[in-house]
């Protein structure tokens, strides 16, 4: 007499019916040794089922928290970065075409935008640079990780006020856009620095 | 499988969603201990587990949004774990001698009289075979759907089924003489 084969008894524990599942059906019923091999396999199921919950040892909540927090303003950094280029698109097209609608910038106002756009683009510069040295694949140090986050934070509340700045009075609008943008690059260098350096000291 | 504190996890799917610490902490910590026990039944090591329980719970949080409650909270999320645990398998594979673990060195004759336990017969399965098992028997998911996860046929599935029990009942004495 031919027993089932081991894939066949697994096959008799699936819904639905393969070919030949009536035939193994009626086999099993009949054969003692069958029935009983199906037995331990259902066993053997119930016994991993059984097996106890493992626990995770370490709680890496607050390094999980961490790198969802850096990944997040990571994005926002670079839809900022792209609202930076529009603005300093629309200040580039105000000093070409400024003059011709007769409005002629004064020679403090044309200094003020290119320094904007030199610091706007040294900030995606220093963006570029963090995304290469890309820290969440790196083993980091407890110090080093609270440092840098902390200068996210500082960052994060950057790019609010800079989302605020177009609510703005005109008149203090360029200046206050200035600064922010100023800070953000000290504050983007300090990173670069935290994280290619383990620098845990900043001044920024 | 039990699941703790998974009742109430729906509760705080609108803060999960807003992107609220407290609301992701409160899920994360009804989730860890499942997902963790998964990833540790297919990956071979601690680390590996852990690791793959902080890659689920990142995925969690950057995709909740995508999650519109047309399924169980928990059957996405495990769904997600399976997926980083079987990642992780397959990375591991081209570092270790994986699939060679059961094959080249089985068990001689008088070593199946040691009458194994269930753990350590399924830590001696192969990383492929092992995951197969849990993924099947203990989480209850079909051999289409684990064949979709590990981008095999459903055959391969059901091979890997057989050929685990096969091993398992050698090495804890289950055989029976015919």
């Amino acid at each position: 007499m031919t027993h089932l084969t081991i894939e066949q008894l697994l096959a008799l524990r699936e819904p639905g019916l393969e070919p030949g599942v009536q035939g193994w059906r009626d086999h099993a019923a009949a054969c003692e040794l069958c029935r009983a091999e199906l037995d331990r396999l259902d066993q053997r199921v119930a016994r991993l089922r059984a097996l106890p919950t493992l626990q995770p040892t370490r709680n890496r909540f607050a390094e999980l928290q961490g790198r969802y927090r850096r990944e997040r303003n990571r994005r926002r950094l670079l839809t900022l970065s792209l609202g930076g280029l529009a603005l300093a698109a629309s200040l580039a097209l105000a000093v070409v075409f400024g003059p011709r609608l007769g409005t002629s910038p004064r020679a403090a106002q044309l200094a003020e935008q290119q320094e904007l756009d030199s610091i706007i683009s040294r900030s995606r510069q220093l963006e570029s640079v963090i995304e290469d040295y890309d820290p969440d694949r790196r083993v980091t140090d407890g110090r080093t990780a609270v440092v840098a986050a902390s200068l996210e934070d500082r960052l994060a509340r950057v790019d609010n006020q800079l989302q605020l700045v177009d609510l703005m009075d005109q008149r203090v609008r360029p200046q206050e856009a200035l600064r922010l943008w100023r800070e953000r690059v000290g504050l983007l260098g300090a990173l670069v620095d935290v994280h290619t350096t383990g620098a845990t000291y900043v001044r920024y | 499988m039990d699941v703790f504190g998974l009742a109430n996890a729906d509760a705080v799917l609108p803060g999960v969603k807003a992107g609220d610490p407290a609301a992701q902490e409160a899920l994360y910590r009804a989730f860890e201990a499942p997902v963790y026990n998964l990833a540790r039944r297919i990956c071979r090591t601690t680390e590996d587990a852990e690791d793959v329980l902080q890659e689920t719970f990142l995925e969690v949080f950057r995709s909740i949004g995508s999650f519109r409650g047309e399924g169980s909270l928990w059957g996405w999320v495990r769904t997600i774990a399976s997926s980083k645990a079987l990642m992780r398998l397959r990375r591991n594979k081209y570092r270790e001698t994986d699939e060679l673990q059961d094959d080249v060195t089985p068990l001689r004759r008088e070593d199946a009289a040691l009458r194994m336990d269930l753990e350590a017969a399924l830590e001696r399965l192969s990383g492929t075979s092992r995951a197969v098992v849990w993924l099947h028997d203990v989480e209850g998911y079909t051999h289409e759907e684990i064949a979709t996860m590990m981008n095999k046929t459903v055959s391969f599935s059901k091979s890997q089924l057989a050929r685990a029990h096969s091993r398992l009942r050698g090495w804890l004495g289950e055989e029976v003489p015919a």
